[in-house]
């Protein structure tokens, strides 16, 4: 090929990699919820789960605290701040302590006779009117007296007002300043609840933007600090720090692999032209992903580039095999049958992913079994094209001759393999300690004093837990109207006994249409409410007549149709009924927040009692659906294992051959996983992904050697092949495994482990000149 | 003794009860006769409880007219003249031994709620406090009258007024 013909191929090759790689990026929506990392639900328990662990309103809220030296400026603050984040997008419910009676549209005034509980247990009589006149003659000669005396005329009974009480939560915050303020009286606290579900990073990230630049805008003394926790805090936090981690250690780790290839190779453009099938793989991939997903998932994008680094070593064994007088074709074809078995093989271990029943892991697998293909492609068919006539061989180091003589000596414990099998297998098998980890918060844990913030803050302000949430499901939202109403005495009675700290039900704010009409039905007709009235106020001082507004609301309350849930818009209630009363695909969902929960059984218990409400354990809920899927995806890794099996017996077609390359691949796994839980580390899915990617190199590195044959050159060769792979691969992981972040020492460590096992074992297992003393 | 005037009413009503400054600065006007009612105005908040209902919060900003009986307490009883300006104008009149102080407010909010507070006293001692709203309501508070015994027999506010200016009444 002449040099211009191979300039322009480069080119080319260049230039669609840039355009595809444009392209997919102009049309890629990145996805952040987590939940893409759970299975698919397949029951209706595990779709109300999935839909609840994102949804629930205490899985949006974000608890809020302002403090400073002047606790004046704080509540100043937190009113202005509240009124910015109710006017944005981003946030639908943001409470702080201020009453907002005057904020129900008049239309909807009249409705307080069918939404106040007072006409279930007092009729509107001559002796009810009469006992509460006579409180608010006492409150005209109250300070403060100005605050009622305009709504009096039509609001005698101050419904109104018990109305507004009744809507505040259970337990609130003291009230300073007309604001929310802690128990020290030092912190202004308020309760947001964002539109964006909790375990979804990006988008909480954008609340979170939102929420400092309110700030910003609404603070009135420099010294003010806002402080923000809850889940959604949290996963912009946790997401932030394990992405800068990551970087920083990927940074770190490409310098480190350009330096040693350009160690092991001294030429620049085979660095270059090394990297092509990995970009090429990453763009392609991503391609695949965004044209048969939509979208792609931050986790399926970071991991799947580490995973697709495997790719790096196609074009590395290319050129370690490269040497003067061979074409690089020729040399592409001679060992193309072992990179295809390999390629093949890692592929149908990734497929196995494609069948897990979780989508982000379905994506991942569509991008790695794409990616490696593609790198596999153009190593044998396109960079051979492109590799410079070498005047370098490996086989001629003298260090490299050595070392393979070294090796050669070794001993061939064959036996020690099978033992250590058997060790990894008992030793695991026996263990007491639990293998697997189904705490998903375990692999980015939130630091301990931020958890401690969070517990004191959502005791401060009464928030409802995390964890624990009633759901109520019926047809519709009547029928789970009345069963919140049914419910609710019972859930009084385990506040009464101290088992539950209080809850918050939908029906609060908004009865059922069957209480509503029953009220309706107990307000008196215009004339007999008048005549009691009058009677009423034979005995107080009240002028008489001027309470005609209060006769004319009730008159048209008895008129009224009863309130629906779209009924509610503009209301201080709307938004609290819009997120504790959902309408799903084909039924309506009720949601109970609890607060304080002492004793998960009794209230699961009053659950029981009734057909169609649930107590959700989301951490336990959550942990059996990790489990369940862990199920499923090791079924799927065994298949893929005896797939892989197959394609390398139809690759090598020998028992032996075949054995001799499966075992330090094997093995290593076996050795990974006995180490990890011998050093306490409970496996995970990610560790599971990352156990895989060992194997995948390890089945590489054992087909190399084992292609090696008999020619010392070409060992030579190898052996420098798979000595920089493994050198390249372990700086990657190793430099992974000193992350503080769990989930990245998770894969960093296993790989790191797997690839130094792997080595040593192909070398010991694999390489040709134990086959020759066989 | 304090005499409310409200318009929804055909008749002013009279309790009577104690005000006490407390150490920790607070201010607590306990009304003791027809009912029990502890009011408890600390910095800017206010707490009222009756028997038999729950405690009601608010501050200060919604309730003016307390801002303005407070204010004219600071500067009466305590000589706190700095808290009076900062919320009224202030004038006086008559004579050492008998005066009159007005407290007119300053802002917009305080005047839609506030006409004026006019304090009446005899030497080195207050005697009536009379606030007045705008929409006719308002209220009269006389020192040191331990019951409706002591007051004139109409409660009418030109009445009230006449006795508390006279001087006698004590």
């Amino acid at each position: 090929m002449t040099r211009a013909r191979r300039g322009l191929l480069l080119i080319a090759w260049i230039a669609t990699v840039a355009i595809l790689g444009w392209t997919v990026n102009r049309h890629l929506v990145i996805g952040t919820d987590l939940r893409l990392f759970m299975p698919s639900p397949r029951t209706s328990q595990e779709r109300l789960i999935l839909d609840e662990i994102g949804e629930g309103p205490a899985s949006r809220m974000l608890l809020l605290a302002i403090s400073g030296p002047d606790p004046q400026a704080a509540a100043d603050t937190s009113r202005a701040l509240a009124a910015t984040l109710r006017a944005s997008d981003e946030f639908r419910l943001v409470a702080n302590g201020e009453s907002n009676l005057l904020t129900i549209p008049d239309s909807l005034l009249a409705y307080r006779y069918l939404l106040s509980p007072t006409l279930d247990h007092s009729a509107l009589d001559a002796g009810f009117l009469r006992a509460q006149l006579e409180e608010r003659v006492r409150d005209l000669s109250s300070p403060g007296a100005g605050l009622l005396e305009p709504w009096l005329p039509r609001d005698p009974t101050l419904e109104l007002l018990k109305l507004a009480d009744s809507w505040l939560p259970a337990r609130q915050p003291q009230l300073l300043h007309d604001v929310w303020f802690d128990a020290s009286g030092k912190e202004a606290l308020l309760v947001a609840e964002t539109r964006a579900a909790g375990f979804d990073p990006q988008s909480q990230r954008k609340a979170a933007d939102v929420l400092q630049s309110a700030f910003e805008d609404s603070r009135t003394d420099g010294n003010l600090r806002l402080e923000s926790s809850g889940p959604g805090a949290f996963s912009v936090l946790m997401q932030e720090r394990t992405q800068g981690e990551a970087q920083w250690l990927g940074s770190i780790s490409v310098v480190g692999m350009v330096i040693l290839l350009l160690m092991a190779y001294r030429s620049l453009p085979v660095l270059v032209l090394g990297l092509l099938p990995l970009i090429s793989a990453g763009v392609t991939g991503l391609a695949a992903v965004g044209t048969i997903f939509g979208t792609v998932h931050g986790i399926t994008l970071a991991f799947g580039f580490t995973l697709i680094g495997v790719a790096q070593d196609y074009p590395i064994n290319l050129v370690s095999h490269q040497h003067r007088g061979l074409d690089a074709r020729s040399n592409a074809r001679a060992l193309w049958p072992t990179l295809a078995t390999g390629v093949a093989s890692t592929c149908v271990a990734y497929l196995a992913f494609l069948f897990s029943g979780v989508r982000g892991l379905a994506q991942l697998s569509v991008f790695t079994v794409t990616g490696l293909a593609v790198a596999g492609l153009t190593t044998r068919f396109l960079l051979p094209l492109l590799v410079p006539e070498s005047s370098r061989d490996a086989a001629d180091s003298t260090r490299l001759g050595r070392l393979w003589h070294a090796i050669a000596g070794l001993p061939r414990p064959l036996w020690l393999g099978v033992a250590t099998a058997i060790a990894c297998v008992v030793y695991v098998a026996l263990s007491p300690r639990p293998l697997w980890e189904n705490d998903l918060g375990a692999l980015t844990p939130i630091p301990p004093a931020l958890l401690a913030r969070d517990s004191e803050l959502r005791q401060e302000l009464g928030a409802p837990d995390v964890r624990y949430l009633l759901v109520i499901e019926d047809v519709d939202a009547e029928s789970v109207l009345r069963k919140a109403t049914n419910l609710d005495p019972k859930l009084q009675t385990l506040v009464a006994r101290g088992v539950l700290g209080g809850y918050d039900q939908p029906a609060r704010y908004l009865p059922s249409r069957a209480v509503q009409e029953q009220r309706r039905a107990a307000l008196p007709d215009p004339d007999r409410l008048r005549t009691v009235l009058n009677e009423a106020l034979d005995t107080t001082p009240f002028k008489p007549g001027i309470f005609e507004p209060f006769l004319a609301d009730v008159a048209t309350a008895r008129q009224l149709p009863a309130l629906g849930p779209t009924d509610l818009a503009g209301t201080p209630v709307e938004s609290r009924v819009s997120s504790l009363l959902l309408q799903r695909e084909n039924h309506w969902t009720g949601l109970v927040t609890l607060t304080g929960v002492n004793d998960a059984a009794a209230v699961a218990r009053i659950a029981g009692q009734a057909p169609g409400i649930t107590l959700l354990d989301l951490k336990q809920a959550s942990e059996d659906l990790v489990s369940r899927q862990r199920e499923r995806i090791l079924w799927c890794l065994a298949v893929a294992a005896m797939l892989l099996v197959i394609v390398v017996f139809a690759a090598l077609r020998d028992a032996l051959r075949v054995r001799r390359v499966l075992a330090p691949m094997a093995l290593t796994t076996l050795i990974v996983v006995a180490l990890l839980h011998a050093t306490g580390v409970p496996l995970s899915l990610f560790h599971l992904i990352a156990l895989v990617l060992a194997a995948g190199l390890g089945l590489d590195y054992a087909l190399f050697f084992e292609h090696a044959a008999d020619d010392p050159a070409e060992q030579r060769r190898t052996l420098h092949a798979v000595v920089v792979c493994s050198a390249s691969t372990l700086l990657v992981f190793a430099l992974l495994s000193l992350s503080t972040l769990p989930v990245l020492r998770a894969i960093g460590l296993t790989v790191a482990a797997g690839v130094v096992s792997n080595f040593v074992l192909a070398l010991l297992l694999t390489r040709p000149s134990a086959r020759t003393e066989t | 003794m304090e005499v409310r005037y409200s318009r929804l009413l055909e008749k002013p009503i009279a309790v009577s009860g104690r005000l006490e400054h407390r150490e920790d600065g607070s201010l607590v006007r306990r009304v003791v006769w027809p009912y029990q009612e502890v009011t408890i105005l600390q910095g800017e908040n206010v707490s009222v409880e009756r028997a038999g209902s729950k405690p009601r919060r608010f501050t200060l900003d919604r309730a003016p007219e307390l801002r303005g009986m407070l204010a004219s307490f600071g500067a009466i009883l305590q000589g706190d003249r700095r808290l009076v300006d900062r919320h009224f104008a202030v004038s006086a009149r008559g004579s050492e031994s008998r005066w009159e102080i007005t407290l007119t407010p300053r802002n917009d909010k305080l005047k839609r709620q506030l006409s004026r507070i006019v304090v009446v006293g005899t030497d080195n001692r207050p005697k009536c406090f009379t606030l007045e709203e705008p929409d006719g309501d308002g209220s009269l508070l006389a020192l040191g009258v331990a019951g409706l015994g002591d007051l004139p027999v109409s409660l009418d506010r030109d009445v009230l007024h006449a006795w508390c200016t006279d001087g006698d009444g004590q």
